[in-house]
């Protein structure tokens, strides 16, 4: 199983078929996949999808039920997390309330046995990186939400390991402060060049951070790739639902040619770049198409050759600051959003109750057979 | 919590209600104790204060000899107990059937003393039957002497009796504590044992002293199991009881009770006022951590 996966120095983590059961309870069924050296990579999902419990395999807090565990290539499935070469911040609560921030930070460098003087020269530099300077006498308690996950951010990076993993670190933050850290984050990551694997069901602060993203849902991996594959190309729907304001359309597949899969959605027949994949004709299939590519024009309208168009009816205008969203309702009851800046535009107003003509440019829709 | 539009009174009728109950409760204590300083003794009509019959208790070989095996008892006791009900408290953390669990920790409780105790007395006095005649199939004499009843028999009814108590008062410091911490000390690279120590310890101390405080006070207080199971020596509450059933409550037998009375006040009133201001303190870091997190 494992000569079929990346054979290569540069990879940092390498996952096999890993599961994990509680009694009947699946948690995670056999996920499998690489992550290179020195890369961000993001595990993105729904709460309760289990990407938590991935990384807290990796890390060694909890005993695969199935699969392997390899870190820079070495077999690690059997090992606890303090012989494994990773460091994990965690959620919230695990600064240590009784110590200083300075003890926190020295704590791993303590048990390595680090003369006292590296220790202090280790402990203030970290501080320094994470924006803490003067902070050393300070107890957990005396810190704001961001100041102590900088405090454990300082206490895993001190200790030099190769991989961080990082469990919704910046879940518990209010969103300026969320927002902040993840640049904070993916500078300190740049800097210092290890592998970060971050878990958070935020899809923008996945996005801002990630080199890498995966998708992880109803303990399955669902699909891998760049932040920019998995927001503008998704190959699963999951992945077209979950990541962005997709509008997700299905229909039967009445004809496969010239590259593209003309799908029967009741009210219309609209065209949909093949993908790479065979499509069976008479099956169903969904297609997904990002809200800010969708346009609404008056009926009758024409918006291009290369744009699919369907009537529907104008519902609603949303205000929501940086964009405004308009919502149609198509002919079967389905409802569409579609998204542009605000300002954007040529003035065109539409009523509630209007009849409009929704499109969208043929070659950004991606279909989706699972 | 109060109700703000509560009437005072209601407040003040409950304070009034708590410490009529309390003052009813320790009224007999404080009565025994106030007898013990008593120059002419129980029922006298003249009350003059004296510490003479403290100084017959302590000068009294036997008395001295039963407060030393008392405390050998106790400190033999909490050796064995804490340990075990802090291993207890760390499981039930782990365990998904906390009901069962606490349950059977606590089931000791609902057996009456004097059962208990002779239940016990029966126990050992076959397994010391069986042990001799396992020697002497063997033709070997290791098992003679194996639970005869003396002090090993003493301690494992304290160990019994007092095993709930010390369990219930640890997993209450230890709720408080919160796992990520000891994962976190693991990520930095300890081990179980390492983050237990460095890590855990130090935040359920006062519960694991607390436990030790209150164990000491049950040993001293214990003497229906003891007077059961100790065979051949004697502790301070058997000399008490015995003393009272023999020729009854004598100046002395006033100050034995005065001892272990304002002993044990003494322990356990320390040990409330130090939980309280260590709670207090506690209350106050959650209070700190649990507000909104805002940007630095």
């Amino acid at each position: 199983m494992r000569e079929a996966m990346t054979e290569s120095a540069d990879i940092a983590v390498e996952v096999v078929g890993l599961g994990k059961n509680y009694g009947a309870v699946t948690a995670l069924k056999s996920v499998s996949f690489s992550i290179e050296s020195g890369k961000y990579y993001a595990l993105l999902g729904p709460s309760g999808g289990g990407k938590t419990t991935l990384l807290r395999l990796i890390g060694g807090f909890l005993r695969p039920s199935a699969g392997r565990v390899y870190l820079h290539g070495s077999d690690v499935s059997h090992l606890p997390p303090n012989r494994r070469p990773t460091s994990m911040v965690f959620q919230n609560y695990a600064l240590f309330p009784h110590m200083t921030v300075e003890r926190n930070v020295a704590y791993g460098l303590k048990l390595l046995r680090v003369p006292a003087g590296d220790i202090r020269d280790r402990v203030d530099r970290m501080l320094a990186m994470v924006g803490l300077d003067g902070y050393n006498r300070r107890m957990p308690h005396e810190l704001s939400g961001g100041q102590q996950q900088r405090v454990q951010l300082a206490r895993s990076l001190v200790l030099e390991r190769d991989i961080l993993l990082l469990d919704e670190p910046l879940a518990s933050l209010d969103a300026r402060l969320r927002k902040d850290m993840c640049l904070e984050l993916k500078r300190i990551q740049e800097k210092v060049g290890i592998t970060f694997i971050h878990v958070t069901h935020n899809q923008e602060e996945a996005l801002t951070v990630a080199d890498r993203i995966a998708i992880i849902a109803d303990g399955e991996l669902v699909e891998e790739g760049t932040a920019r594959d998995v927001y503008e190309t998704p190959d699963k729907r999951f992945t077209a639902e979950f990541i962005g304001d997709n509008n997700v359309l299905e229909g039967a597949v009445a004809d496969v040619s010239d590259g593209r899969v003309a799908l029967d959605i009741g009210f219309a027949k609209v065209e949909v770049p093949a993908p790479a994949a065979a499509v069976p004709t008479g099956g169903r299939a969904a297609f997904s198409i990002r809200s800010e590519l969708l346009r609404i024009a008056g009926r009758g309208e024409v918006m291009g050759a290369a744009w699919q168009v369907v009537p529907a009816e104008y519902v609603e205008e949303v205000y929501l600051g940086l964009t405004v969203s308009h919502l149609v309702r198509l002919p079967d009851g389905t409802e569409a959003v579609a998204r542009q800046m605000s300002g954007d535009g040529d003035g065109t107003r539409f009523e509630p109750g209007q009849e409009v003509a929704v499109g969208w440019p043929t070659d950004r829709a991606r279909l989706h057979l699972a | 919590m109060y109700d703000d539009f509560a009437s005072p009174w209601n407040i003040r009728l409950k304070w009034v209600y708590l410490l009529a109950v309390v003052f009813a409760l320790l009224m007999p204590v404080f009565y025994t104790i106030g007898i013990s300083f008593n120059q002419h003794g129980f029922g006298a009509r003249i009350y003059e204060f004296t510490f003479d019959w403290y100084r017959v208790v302590l000068g009294d070989t036997l008395l001295v000899v039963s407060l030393k095996w008392t405390l050998y008892l106790a400190l033999a006791t909490i050796a064995a107990t804490i340990p075990m009900a802090l291993l207890s408290a760390k499981f039930y953390k782990r365990t998904r059937r906390k009901v069962a669990f606490v349950a059977l920790m606590l089931s000791p409780l609902f057996v009456p003393a004097d059962i208990m105790g002779s239940s016990l007395l029966v126990f050992f006095k076959n397994l010391a039957k069986g042990f001799a005649w396992l020697g002497g199939t063997l033709g070997v004499g290791w098992f003679d002497g194996w639970f005869d009843l003396g002090f090993l028999t003493a301690v494992i009814g304290q160990v019994i009796y007092t095993h709930p108590y010390a369990f219930i008062v640890i997993l209450i410091t230890m709720s408080r504590y919160r796992v990520q911490q000891t994962e976190a000390a693991r990520a930095c690279g300890a081990t179980a044992w390492q983050a237990f120590w460095h890590v855990e310890f130090p935040q359920i101390r006062v519960g694991v002293f607390s436990s030790c405080a209150f164990v000491t006070i049950l040993s001293f207080n214990e003497a229906v199991r003891t007077a059961l199971l100790k065979g051949g020596f004697d502790t301070f509450s058997n000399m008490l009881v015995a003393q009272m059933l023999n020729i009854g409550m004598s100046g002395e037998s006033y100050a034995m009770a005065g001892i272990m009375s304002i002993v044990s006040m003494l322990v356990i009133g320390s040990v409330i006022v130090y939980t309280l201001v260590r709670a207090e303190r506690l209350e106050r870091r959650a209070r700190a951590m649990a507000e909104p997190v805002m940007s630095s």
